[in-house]
């Protein structure tokens, strides 16, 4: 019997708890490893930090603006719509690096005088965009694949089309959205690396520097493997429990 | 027709036409209906008697005519439309349970978002209503749990939760296994003497026979009998009429 399906509840917490822990002591273990890893536990431990950081943050506002734009996706006033297809089609088009990039060197210059974003806040708000337009699609399914006749029996019992939506709609939508956010969410993990080339200093720009300066590139990017593997298959545990919690109710 | 002359008129159609695209749903239906009466709406496939339920209260708009419920005429009107949806009552043939919550919440949310009644009143009021159709047991069962015909039995409490005036039946037993029919045909024959206001699709003749207090046939999107159940089924006047009930007689 899989322990995540019959406990989710406890699996989340304990995912959640694991994380923190890891966080919160990666550098322990670490340091008691040989060099080049040793001295520059300290350094993956911040990396680490940054790298979760990152992921939490715009994963979190990913879903949001997903969940956002999937519902503009099918409204009814069409400019809402145009907009929010403008937005999906512009960001699966083009390269993440080149979002990224954009965000830090081009964003600068079209915002008003004083405004300054830090290189992380550059890399959150580009990771964001890009989350939250995968996550479109992946809501916008969700949606189209409750059946209508809920939202009549709710338009039937009396509520308005926010009450049912909000009620009715977007729980069971995102029941089924779920795994693919969750996907999404797994490569994100990854993807916030390329907030390297702006200078974050996250998980592998840590490794890039601690093989540069040891030149011992074998065991310092296994470590960092290790690390992503280990955040990934904590998401991925957590994801998976959530998904075991919302299927109640659920035909097998 | 239960003399309608003391009754209050609780429903009017007049004239109503629906149409989907080129073909005609619905040509020029006019019908009263009255406050305690049972009319059971019968005919053919595709004959429009679904439709014509639809139609009063707005899950189907009207092409043509006029639709007065309780005073209140149906049309684009929001508050008109939100008022009479508040008052009439749907139990549809696939159940259409919100899957995703108890049975409990599920009787409870339309009382608690649009009456705006308290939790634990709507609570006590909903296991009142289980325990009126037996099913007092089941409230923290999901949806999926039940069979279908304790699923109906469900729409019809949570359909009366909201203390309607009237109650439409879109073919309440039409996705039901035949053993399960009888279970959900029991409570609404109690209904019935209730002194509610019911409209019944149906194929059930000899729920019609028995239960109600008037007929409508059904043909080709218009109302070609009007009658007294004893009227219709020992002597219809029309032969699409007697062609139908020839049809159904089988196996009776």
């Amino acid at each position: 019997m899989n322990w995540t399906k019959r406990y989710p509840g406890w699996t989340m917490f304990g995912s959640m708890v694991g994380l923190l822990f890891f966080l919160w002591g990666v550098a322990i273990p670490l340091s008691a490893a040989p060099d080049p890893i040793g001295p520059a536990a300290q350094q993956f431990a911040e990396g680490t930090r940054i790298t979760v950081w990152l992921t939490v943050i715009s994963g979190s506002a990913g879903v949001v603006l997903g969940v956002i734009a999937g519902m503009g996706k099918l409204s009814k006033f069409l400019p809402l719509r145009w907009l929010c297809d403008f937005y999906v089609w512009l960001i699966r088009g083009t390269p993440l690096l080149l979002q990224i990039l954009f965000v830090w060197l081009a964003l600068p210059s079209i915002l008003p005088e004083g405004v300054v974003l830090s290189d992380f806040a550059c890399a959150a708000i580009a990771l964001a965009l890009n989350v939250g337009a995968y996550n479109t699609e992946c809501v916008r399914a969700g949606i189209l694949a409750v059946p209508h006749g809920q939202i009549e029996a709710a338009r039937a019992l009396g509520l308005t089309p926010l009450q049912g939506f909000v009620d009715v709609v977007l729980p069971q939508s995102l029941r089924v959205a779920l795994p693919a956010l969750a996907n999404n969410l797994a490569s994100l993990v990854k993807d916030s690396s390329l907030a390297y080339v702006i200078s974050v200093v996250e998980l592998t720009m840590v490794g890039y520097r601690v093989q540069a300066e040891s030149y011992q590139p074998v065991p310092v990017f296994l470590t960092i493997g290790v690390i992503y593997l280990i955040l990934t298959t904590a998401f991925t545990t957590l994801t998976a429990a959530l998904e075991t919690r919302l299927e109640v109710g659920q035909k097998r | 027709m239960s003399d309608p002359n003391n009754q209050k008129q609780i429903i009017v159609a007049r004239n109503v036409d629906k149409r989907f695209g080129s073909f005609y749903a619905l040509r020029g239906v006019s019908a009263t209906f009255f406050e305690g009466q049972v009319t059971a709406i019968v005919g053919p496939s595709g004959s429009g008697k679904s439709t014509f339920l639809r139609t009063l209260n707005r899950l189907e708009t009207h092409d043509g005519g006029e639709i007065i419920v309780d005073g209140i005429e149906l049309n684009d009107d929001i508050q008109h439309l939100d008022a009479i949806r508040r008052e009439v009552g749907m139990v549809f043939q696939s159940f259409n349970l919100f899957s995703h919550l108890t049975i409990l919440r599920n009787i409870t949310l339309a009382p608690m978002r649009v009456r705006k009644m308290r939790r634990d009143e709507a609570e006590a009021k909903a296991l009142a209503l289980l325990d009126r159709v037996g099913l007092k047991n089941q409230a923290h069962k999901y949806p999926v749990q039940l069979s279908g015909g304790q699923q109906q039995r469900v729409a019809i409490a949570r359909a009366l939760a909201m203390d309607p005036k009237v109650l439409l039946f879109d073919e309440p037993t039409s996705a039901l296994d035949p053993e399960m029919v009888n279970e959900v045909l029991t409570v609404m024959r109690e209904l019935a003497h209730t002194g509610i206001t019911m409209l019944v699709v149906t194929h059930e003749m000899g729920f019609a026979r028995e239960v109600a207090d008037r007929v409508i046939f059904f043909d080709e999107g218009t109302i070609l009998e009007d009658t007294t159940p004893h009227a219709f089924f020992t002597n219809p006047d029309h032969e699409r009429a007697q062609a139908f009930l020839s049809q159904v007689r089988h196996g009776f």
